[in-house]
């Protein structure tokens, strides 16, 4: 009777995991069916590459430049993950690890400025980026991220667990302060920036109302906001825009999978 | 001596880094936030002083009533929903011995879904020729107008946002069960209380810090809703499905007022704050394992 409980349990989690999942096989399996069969057909008497080809050839007779607007996405999303980390394992070693009057005064700044929920900014932020002259570039969706409070925040605090000692030591060494960040620091906060790494990396390339505000051009346009506009214009290609939906969600997806131990290891860590 | 104040040298020199783009990106846009809501201004000229005139505005405003119901609305739909499946989920999770991974990996993996993807997807599934009204009627004989009646609508999309956050959150849950000292639950069998007492007085009290920190997520994520609408429904059937941010938006962009979309975002700031302390003063308590 236990056993039969246990095997009904599992597998009742099992076909839950599999409906949590179904989204995303009806998706993956549907950008391979021949157009007629998407609603009509579970199991497509052929799979077929078209919605692909149509997404990287014909979409760019349209205007509509997917493959560019993944290299764009691609670009603006490494860019932006890149200068956060760089950034934060350099201020947040002063935050964390030197010692000076009002450094508690400006950590304690990072933390207000985590209060306030983004969306109070973004349209003071875009007249401020209509008035560097930045509106419809690339540097709109990138130099309002370069720097994160919420990564500065995260890394100080994996610094400051790391002993005094270590430092010291490497000071006796003769080592200069970017050679203790980046060969001391940097490696003993691994998990921490992992963490980092992955929500920014996710944040960045599903972000879509910032960009869906500052750019204009098709050819600038990361993958989201064209895949929302060709939505908007072309919603009877329901191939086509299925197989953009897969191609936007493969890069999430598959960082999510490298990166899955830091990523539970980063919930544990939220409630901290 | 010399050394601590070579020390702080370099301390502030990389502080610097941080504060000047900080007094750029944020300070301005702080700045102007406060300038914006307190005058008129139509992207072009001199903003023109009104005084607390937008703000006031916003409270005769019937469409930001509209907004403040529909969000009243969702949350009422997506929290105890999502928070409910999420301990449930995070419960069987605590049971489970064998495909652990596999089943927590495919409730986490909605988590890190593309907003305009799932839109997309979420929007042919539950269309009126989609797999799961297909489904309905050639086992039940009925059709579900998910998105296209005006009370449904907003439902249907509360029940997408759970399908992507009941992983994230039925994590964060079961990581705090997993907090509790296994001897509390030994002690209390010993004593004779039965599976439903022991969760009610012991186990849900002493996840309260994962409980406050769910709540909270969700109920800022339902002032953030954006995506959803935007490429679903456009805010509509009859504007129930217009959110907070889908109303700011079109206010800056289709109508060019965007003094009074600032003004919006503050009132809207605030609101959601208000909220997040309600739910701090009647759920947080404070736990310890002693």
């Amino acid at each position: 009777m236990k056993r039969f409980k246990t095997v009904l349990f599992h597998t009742i989690m099992l076909f839950l995991a599999f409906l949590w999942l179904y989204p995303y096989l009806w998706l993956f399996v549907s950008s391979f069916k021949p157009s007629a069969e998407i609603f009509t057909k579970v199991v497509p008497s052929r799979f077929t590459l078209d919605h692909y080809r149509f997404i990287f050839t014909m979409a760019e007779k349209m205007k509509r430049p997917f493959l560019r607007a993944f290299m764009n996405s691609l670009f603006i999303t490494t860019t932006v993950t890149f200068s956060v980390l760089l950034t934060s394992t350099i201020v947040a070693y002063a935050l964390a690890k030197l010692r000076f009057r009002g450094r508690g005064a400006v950590f304690n700044f990072v933390l207000f400025q985590m209060l306030f929920p983004g969306f109070m900014f973004i349209i003071p932020l875009f007249v401020l980026i209509r008035n560097m002259g930045l509106y419809n570039t690339y540097a709109a969706m990138i130099v309002p991220f370069l720097m994160s409070s919420w990564g500065l925040f995260m890394l100080t605090q994996s610094y400051r667990s790391i002993p005094q000692d270590y430092i010291e030591a490497a000071k006796i060494d003769g080592a200069s302060t970017f050679w203790i960040i980046f060969r001391v620091m940097v490696p003993l906060s691994k998990n921490t920036i992992s963490i980092v790494s992955l929500f920014t990396f996710i944040g960045v390339w599903d972000n879509f109302l910032w960009p869906l505000m500052v750019v204009k051009d098709y050819s600038k346009m990361p993958l989201s906001v064209l895949l929302a506009t060709f939505n908007h214009e072309y919603a009877a290609y329901v191939g086509p825009l299925l197989a953009g939906s897969v191609i936007q969600t493969i890069p999430m997806v598959l960082i999510f999978l490298v990166f899955r131990k830091q990523f539970l290891q980063g919930i544990a860590l939220s409630l901290k | 001596m010399k050394l601590r104040r070579r020390e702080a040298g370099l301390g502030w020199g990389i502080l610097a880094l941080y504060l000047c783009y900080t007094a750029v990106f944020w300070g301005y846009p702080f700045v102007w936030m406060l300038i914006l809501a307190l005058s008129r201004w139509r992207f072009v000229g001199k903003p023109s002083f009104v005084g607390l005139q937008n703000i006031l505005r916003i409270f005769v405003d019937s469409m930001f009533w509209r907004v403040f119901w529909n969000t009243m609305n969702f949350l009422l739909y997506f929290v105890p929903m999502v928070f409910v499946a999420a301990l449930l989920f995070a419960l069987a999770l605590n049971k489970m011995k064998y495909f652990k991974t596999f089943v927590t990996l495919s409730f986490l993996v909605s988590y890190v879904s593309s907003g305009v993807a799932y839109s997309i997807v979420f929007q042919r599934i539950f269309s009126e020729i989609g797999p799961l009204n297909r489904f309905l009627y050639n086992t039940f004989g009925f059709t579900i107008p998910w998105f296209s009646d005006p009370q449904l609508a907003l439902f249907s999309i509360a029940l997408m946002v759970t399908w992507k956050f009941i992983g994230y959150y039925g994590l964060i849950l079961y990581s705090g069960l997993q907090a509790i000292p296994k001897t509390i639950f030994e002690a209390a069998q010993l004593d004779g209380a039965s599976r439903w007492t022991t969760f009610w007085r012991i186990t849900f009290p002493l996840m309260n810090p994962a409980v406050v920190t769910v709540l909270i997520l969700s109920v800022n994520l339902s002032f953030g809703i954006f995506t959803e609408p935007y490429m679903i429904t456009g805010g509509g059937p009859m504007n129930r499905t217009l959110t907070f941010l889908l109303y700011m938006y079109t206010t800056a962009f289709q109508r060019i007022n965007p003094s009074y979309a600032t003004a919006l975002a503050i009132v809207t700031a605030l609101i959601n704050f208000s909220l997040v302390l309600i739910v701090r003063k009647v759920v947080e308590r404070e736990v310890s394992f002693e």
